[in-house]
């Protein structure tokens, strides 16, 4: 393959990915509403197309046409790029996640590997984005000069900073058995034994652990106190209107899916099941499962539990889940030392 | 191609860098930080250092610069208004530094291009196993060192920030029964809260052990 081929080629692979991101986006907020409603004993949204499928491209259209604000005595410039730091980062992270194994095009025999880049240090490079993605957040809140937003973004912050310790130490385990921060080849170190060599069989602890941090990493329930409606009316966006608050809105999604598409690849084997040897592709719909499982669970706890208070929420987050971070290294890192993993 | 992304990295850092020093909203210089980092860890990237890189957009602008802006956000700094420059004897020493920084420049680039073209070969220095191995190995003592140094500043700023504990003035005591918080510092500790029966803030203070606020000239007592 020469080098045009090549750009070529990542044109197209960048392009599938962004469009299969946002439609899973799409489609995840109508999962959310629905499933809401079923867990409520509603209906929700189902008359926009079969059984409400066509509801989200309403909702964007809808949202598109409304009038854009931007509160007189805000901070202009920081308020048009907060939403757009938000939602790069986003979606740059998905940069590094393998989709699926690699597969041979026929006719031209090109061995191409599912994923956009593979590169040395891939999981801190999601690290990286993420942590920066924090600023969209912090900026919204500051630059919209209300006290909401404000309290929202400052509540926001000091919780993505918090979680991320325990969302990052929570990986080093799987770091330490794959022996690589490449996400494909940690991927494929987990294939064989029927499933039994996924990763949460061997660091149960770190998996529940990313999961909590995820979850508080992305501002969900019962972590969602940045945007605690019964508070602070909707935390850091309460003044963004129209494609800016979709942004926002979106960026918490994709943000809510890649994390899903992190423990998928570091914990449950990513493209890894039956039969994938024989038919790559199906290692694509393999990936898909795990990370809907993921999202339902999102969407399940958030129609289960209630919010968390801040001081519980900070106490949790240092007092709990660091330390048992820390010793969950501990212990892989002697187990990995005499070879017992 | 590659040239041109280093022109692209490379004139956002300097760019940035310009904007750090010319914004007079704090806000603002840090955003530009943040643009600097954000374009060095790309520059470290087409060097072949892709740990580098990540460390940097992980630690420099992922945690110290959130800190930064952090505070400004919290304290909510105005714009600083025009006004005359004080501290006019640092202009000098500013070119100083400035011509030194230059001269040393130069003298890279000079001594590069006399060394000729580097024969290009496949390296792993800048790839983490590289890097751990040398952190583990030839680096350990700078390393562990470095790191105790790092906890030590810890402590200190534990230290600092528990030290201190005065009422501050803008808390009242109504005269009678009542409960104060014991950690007025630490607020959000609602199981701390300790009851006192006192009349004015300075026997509140008293029995809780604490001092009161006292403006730093007159010694006047400013509760209640």
């Amino acid at each position: 393959m020469d080098l045009t081929v090549s750009i070529v080629l990542y044109f197209v692979a960048i392009t599938i990915a962004f469009l299969t991101i946002m439609l899973l986006c799409a489609f995840t907020v109508l999962a959310e509403r629905r499933v809401l409603a079923f867990l409520q004993g509603r209906l929700g949204p189902n008359r926009v197309g079969y059984g409400g499928l066509l509801q989200p491209f309403a909702d964007f259209i809808k949202t598109m046409v409304k009038e854009d604000l931007i509160p007189d005595q805000s901070t202009r410039f920081v308020f048009l790029l907060a939403p757009m730091i938000a939602i790069v980062t986003a979606i740059m992270a998905i940069l590094v996640y393998p989709f699926g194994p690699t597969i041979t095009i026929p006719f031209v025999e090109w061995t191409i590997p599912l994923v956009i880049a593979r590169f040395d240090v891939g999981l801190l490079y999601v690290l990286g984005v993420t942590s920066v993605g924090v600023y969209g957040i912090m900026l919204a809140g500051w630059s919209s000069n209300n006290k909401y937003s404000l309290m929202g973004g400052l509540r926001a912050s000091a919780q993505m900073i918090s979680y991320e310790l325990s969302l990052g130490m929570s990986l080093v385990g799987v770091v330490l058995i794959a022996g690589t921060l490449d996400i494909y080849s940690i991927v494929e170190q987990q294939s064989g034994w029927g499933g039994l060599r996924w990763n949460i069989f061997f660091q149960p602890v770190g998996f529940i652990i990313y999961l909590i941090s995820a979850i508080a990493e992305t501002n969900r329930v019962p972590f969602d106190l940045p945007e605690a409606e019964t508070e602070l009316v909707a935390g850091f966006h309460t003044e963004y209107s129209s494609i800016k608050f979709l942004l926002f809105f979106n960026a918490e999604y994709i943000n809510m899916i890649t994390v899903s598409m992190l423990a998928t690849s570091l914990f449950l084997g990513g493209w890894q099941g039956p039969f994938v040897n024989q038919f790559p592709l199906l290692g694509v719909f393999y990936f898909f499962i795990k990370i809907a499982f993921f999202l339902f669970l999102y969407i399940w706890l958030r129609g289960t539990l209630p919010r968390f208070r801040f001081d519980q929420l900070m106490n949790f987050g240092w007092k709990f889940l660091i330390p048992v971070a820390i010793l969950n290294i501990v212990v892989t890192a002697t187990l990995a030392l005499f070879d017992w993993l | 191609m590659l040239a041109l992304l280093f022109i692209l990295f490379a004139g956002l850092a300097i760019g940035s860098a310009i904007a750090v020093v010319a914004q007079r909203n704090p806000l603002y210089s840090a955003i530009s930080l943040i643009g600097v980092f954000v374009s060095l860890a790309c520059l470290y990237v087409m060097l072949a250092a892709p740990f580098i890189a990540a460390v940097q957009l992980i630690v420099y602008a992922g945690a110290i610069m959130v800190l930064v802006v952090f505070v400004i956000m919290l304290l909510n700094v105005e714009e600083e208004e025009r006004r005359r420059p004080r501290l006019k004897f640092l202009v000098p020493a500013a070119v100083f530094m400035a011509a030194i920084l230059i001269a040393e420049a130069t003298f890279i680039i000079y001594s590069v291009k006399s060394a000729g073209a580097p024969t290009v070969s496949a390296s792993n220095t800048g790839l983490t196993a590289a890097i751990g191995a040398g952190l583990f190995t030839k680096y350990l003592l700078p390393f562990e060192v470095t790191s105790i140094l790092l906890l030590m500043a810890i402590v200190g700023a534990m230290t600092l920030a528990r030290r201190s504990r005065t009422l501050t003035p803008t808390i009242g005591v109504v005269p009678g029964a009542q409960v104060v918080a014991m950690d007025i510092l630490r607020p959000g500790s609602a199981e701390n809260l300790t009851p006192v029966e006192s009349d004015t803030s300075a026997e509140a203070a008293s029995l809780l052990g604490v001092e009161t606020y006292k403006e730093p000239k007159d010694e006047g007592n400013h509760g209640a």
